[in-house]
């Protein structure tokens, strides 16, 4: 494994401030997309002869599709899609210097507490080596169980059978423009299979994945929950990923069969050139329950929106969605629940904060089938704006075609209130602790189901956002 | 009045008209008016016709509910402006009414009745036709219709109101002046196959107040009817007004509504649309708040069965601070019928201390129906206090096990839980003479109904 040899010439103190990978060869395709770099990345990856195919086969749908003319403002974006590299091997990518990381992102690492060697992971310049002892004596466990957790392409390569029946089965190419785009180009991510019956107390992290590329620009994640059992899976982290790139369009499939419950928490916190267009999406099938636990800050602007498609009889499905959208940045996100059989039952809860420029947009759908009898959904949304010049939008969509069916929206905006400041500020606070301590009031609804570093981590993150924002 | 309608010798076919028969039924028109008309035309020409696939007429498809291109234009006919010769329909409504202010009457897309109190109209309060008002109030028309409220640009639909309009009503309320009774306009469709283009405009100065009730009616009518209308509403500082439209007309009908309301300083401009007749009712309702102060109350009902169709688009615009909003749209859905409630809320960065509300709340009464509803918010100011909400659920059981345990029968029980449901959208504009009418009409329409 060439990581391997990588994590192994590196001494980490000597490297502590000008951190670099040893040169190697580099591959990657030409910039732009064109049917010989579908090819060639999937050449690349050895790949089987179906794999081509499909990839070949989104690639002309992506051509066909149109750009979405709703939701963040894309125009820019065929600049962008023209000139990206849509394949660069995950060790050549680590290229960058430590003193070409933003000191913004570097103070940002320090006030979060996080160890220098991970700061460089994150600012994309060096690979997880410390994780490393917990990683293994995990996989034992997982390996004792069945649990599968690899690179979504050793999934394909030591998987095929599982892999072939579930990949592309919850979002095929056609679904989207950039889920055709994804499909064509998919590079990195996650394949996750939990056994019937298996109950895994501790959360798959992506974060613990060694020796594979962490996160791609068009990652593919597939996870399947056999029958009866349970997991969480948790991926990025409330840290600012630094990124030289500009574009990440992901794809999220996952499979929760009859009976099984899972969870899929993601915080991501993109810099702030991010374009981040994912479509991730859920199968629910009988008395199964799938929470998705969604956090969106940074980036220029993201497209977001976890569903649920609930097609067992009893199925739940929950969406927690919190966007921080701060100067420049547009979060338009949300969470679609599907209801496709009786007695299925869904909740949404979004919460966003707006601050300076910044515009959080929640849009979603909830959608109920004839037939899907007593089915029960609650969606609430409650944006803060935190000064005049931020905006908030809700696009809520309800389409109901069965009679049983009780669905409700509720949603509000508002401003910190003047009141709840000034006793706060009469208890000796000063304005920004504040609105900081309100903001962190705001949202601990969904903090609270962070695992407990997470929770602390979102919250530093918001005191900082906040900071500079009297005035 | 007769001779003049009947000027336009020959009906056009929707599809064939072109510019020369839209300068025809503009001859004899002052030349701003017939200019209007052309340059109407020309948007309507130039407008894509909606499709499913623009967001706007995403649940309603327009291709499927309405033969446009086959429609007549009805020649201008004499009209009988004989009262003895009116539908039976148009007789009872009006006997129905209780005191007005004035009463205006249209036979298809033509006036053929007016009447106004001798002591409003001394005060110098107008009610008059549109066509008369062209002649009597020339400055007037031409600075507001079809200008800032309803310009042909807004929309296809729009445009074609502006270009063939034959007729509508002019109200004119001077500063200052209040009407204590309501004025009333009922109107009476007839032809089938047609289509029906007519416009309101009504102006209330500074101080003013005035309740306006429009009342539209007609038999079950085959093939496809069209009536269009596009209602211009204007309150100036720190007037009061209520606008009301009943729709009641019979299956076959082809309802359409633009409707805009400009509400200037510490105006209140207050509308309600009663949805209960036609096959396909589309209604797009815009609210400017455009001064300080300004608020507007925003009532809706609508109850369906067999195949109706009813799609509702409103938008609440706040573009001046310290103005107010609240919506509420009720819908009852039997049989088949179907709803669309869109709606959006969007507050503009200067219009801080900003209040605005949206509910949306549907009944869904049989397993063929359906209701969507999205109710969206565009806020751009920070110091608001905005909210919406939105549900779709069946008749509250507990409900119905109440009365029913107090001796009420299932039905009895389930009709009083309908007209209750809805009932509370008219307890918030309580009209002398509409609340009796609507409860009657929805009484009627549960009794008949599969439901009942």
């Amino acid at each position: 494994m060439p990581e391997n040899e990588l994590v192994e010439e590196l001494d980490l103190d000597q490297y502590k401030y000008d951190f670099r990978t040893v040169d190697k060869p580099v591959f990657r395709t030409e910039p732009g997309l064109s049917e010989d770099v579908v090819r060639a990345i999937s050449a690349h990856k050895a790949e089987p002869e179906w794999m081509l195919e499909f990839r070949l086969k989104a690639y002309r749908l992506y051509l066909r599709k149109p750009m979405p003319t709703w939701g963040a403002d894309l125009s820019d974006l065929e600049n962008v899609l023209d000139k990206i590299y849509y394949y660069v091997r995950p060790q050549d990518r680590m290229k960058n210097n430590w003193e070409d990381v933003p000191d913004n992102i570097k103070n940002t690492f320090d006030k979060l507490g996080i160890p220098q060697a991970e700061q460089k992971v994150l600012a994309g310049v060096g690979a997880q080596y410390e994780s490393e002892m917990v990683y293994h004596s995990l996989k034992k466990e997982w390996d004792e169980q069945g649990v599968i957790f690899d690179s979504i392409e050793d999934g394909l390569k030591n998987h095929p059978d599982i892999f072939r029946k579930y990949f592309a089965s919850v979002i095929p190419p056609a679904d989207n423009k950039f889920a055709a785009l994804n499909s064509a180009v998919w590079s990195g991510g996650s394949f996750v299979y939990v056994p019937p019956g298996v109950h895994l107390d501790t959360p798959l992290q992506a974060y613990f994945r060694v020796n594979q590329e962490r996160m791609g620009q068009f990652e593919r994640t597939l996870i399947i929950i056999d029958e009866g059992a349970q997991a969480h899976y948790i991926e990025g982290c409330t840290a600012p990923v630094y990124s030289t790139e500009s574009f990440h369009s992901g794809v999220i499939e996952i499979v929760v069969a009859k009976d099984a419950r899972f969870r899929y928490t993601t915080i991501q916190n993109w810099s702030n050139n991010m374009y981040n267009l994912v479509t991730q999406r859920a199968l629910v099938n009988e008395r199964a329950t799938m929470e998705w636990l969604d956090g969106n800050l940074g980036s220029k602007a993201t497209m977001k929106y976890p569903s649920c498609y609930l097609v067992g009889e009893g199925a739940h499905g929950s969406i927690l969605s919190i966007a921080y959208a701060g100067d420049g940045q547009h979060q338009d996100t949300g969470g679609k629940v599907v209801h496709a059989a009786p007695h299925t039952t869904s909740s949404i809860v979004s919460k966003s904060i707006s601050k300076g420029t910044g515009r959080a947009s929640y849009r979603g759908l909830c959608k109920v089938y004839e037939g899907s009898t007593s089915a029960r959904s609650n969606v609430e949304c409650d944006a803060l704006l935190i000064n005049e010049t931020a905006r908030s939008d809700t696009y809520p969509y309800i389409e109901i075609d069965e009679q049983s069916a009780n669905v409700g929206h509720e949603a509000t905006v508002s401003k910190i209130g003047d009141e709840q400041l000034f006793y706060l500020m009469s208890r000796g606070m000063s304005e920004e602790e504040a609105m900081a301590l309100i903001v962190r009031g705001f949202i601990e609804p969904i903090a609270k189901q962070l695992p407990l570093e997470y929770a602390v981590e979102l919250n530093r993150l918001i005191e900082m956002e906040m900071e500079g924002s009297v005035g | 009045m007769a001779d003049r309608l009947g000027r336009a010798e020959h009906a056009f076919v929707s599809g064939n008209l072109n510019s020369l028969d839209v300068a025809r039924l503009g001859e004899g028109e002052p030349e701003w008016l017939a200019r209007r008309r052309l340059h109407a035309w020309k948007v309507y020409e130039t407008t894509p016709m909606p499709t499913e696939q623009m967001e706007e007429w995403r649940y309603t498809d327009l291709a499927q509910r309405l033969p446009i291109d086959r429609l007549h234009v009805p020649s201008m006919v004499p009209l009988r402006d004989d009262p003895d010769m009116w539908p039976q329909l148009l007789k009872h409504a009006m006997r129905d009414d209780p005191d007005t202010s004035g009463h205006l009457v249209l036979l298809g897309g033509g006036v053929v009745y007016t009447d106004i109190q001798p002591s409003l109209a001394s005060r110098g309060v107008v009610l008059t036709s549109l066509r008369k008002a062209v002649e009597e109030h020339p400055e007037l028309l031409k600075e507001h219709l079809a200008t800032q409220a309803v310009p042909p640009e807004e929309g296809k639909l729009q445009a074609l109101n502006a270009a063939l309009w034959t007729d509508g009503v002019f109200l004119y309320v001077p500063r200052g002046v209040r009407l204590e009774n309501p004025v009333r306009v009922t109107r009476c469709l007839s032809g089938a196959g047609a289509a029906y283009f007519t416009r309101t405009l009504i102006i209330a100065e500074a101080t003013s107040q005035v309740s306006y009730v429009d009342e539209v009616l007609s038999e079950d009518l085959d093939p496809h009817t069209l009536t269009s209308t596009s209602v211009e509403v204007i309150a100036r500082d720190g007037a009061q007004v209520q606008y009301v439209a009943v729709q009641r007309l019979g299956r076959g009908v082809f309802y359409q509504s633009a409707q805009r309301t400009l509400a200037d300083r510490d105006s209140t401009l207050d509308t309600l649309n009663v949805s209960l007749g036609a096959t396909t009712t589309r209604v797009d309702l815009n609210a400017r708040l455009l001064g300080p102060g300004a608020s507007s109350n925003m009532l809706g009902l609508y109850f369906g069965d067999g195949d109706q169709h009813f799609d509702h688009n409103t938008s609440q615009d706040h573009l001046a601070p310290a103005t107010r909003s609240d919506l509420l749209y009720k819908g009852a859905l039997d049989g088949a019928s179907r709803s669309v409630f869109r709606g959006i809320i969007r507050v503009a960065k200067r219009a801080q201390q900003t209040d605005a509300y949206q509910t949306n709340r549907n009944l869904v009464l049989s397993r063929g129906a359906r209701a969507d509803s999205l109710p969206k918010l565009e806020i751009e100011a920070d110091d608001v206090k905005c909210s919406h909400g939105a549900s779709v659920g069946e008749l509250d059981e507990e409900a119905i096990f109440y009365l029913m345990s107090r001796g009420i029968s299932r039905n009895q029980a389930e009709r009083l839980v309908v007209l209750g449901f809805l009932g509370e959208v008219l307890q918030r504009l309580p009209l002398g003479g509409v609340v009796e009418k609507v409860t009657r009409a929805i009484e009627s329409k549960l009794r008949t109904g599969a439901h009942a």
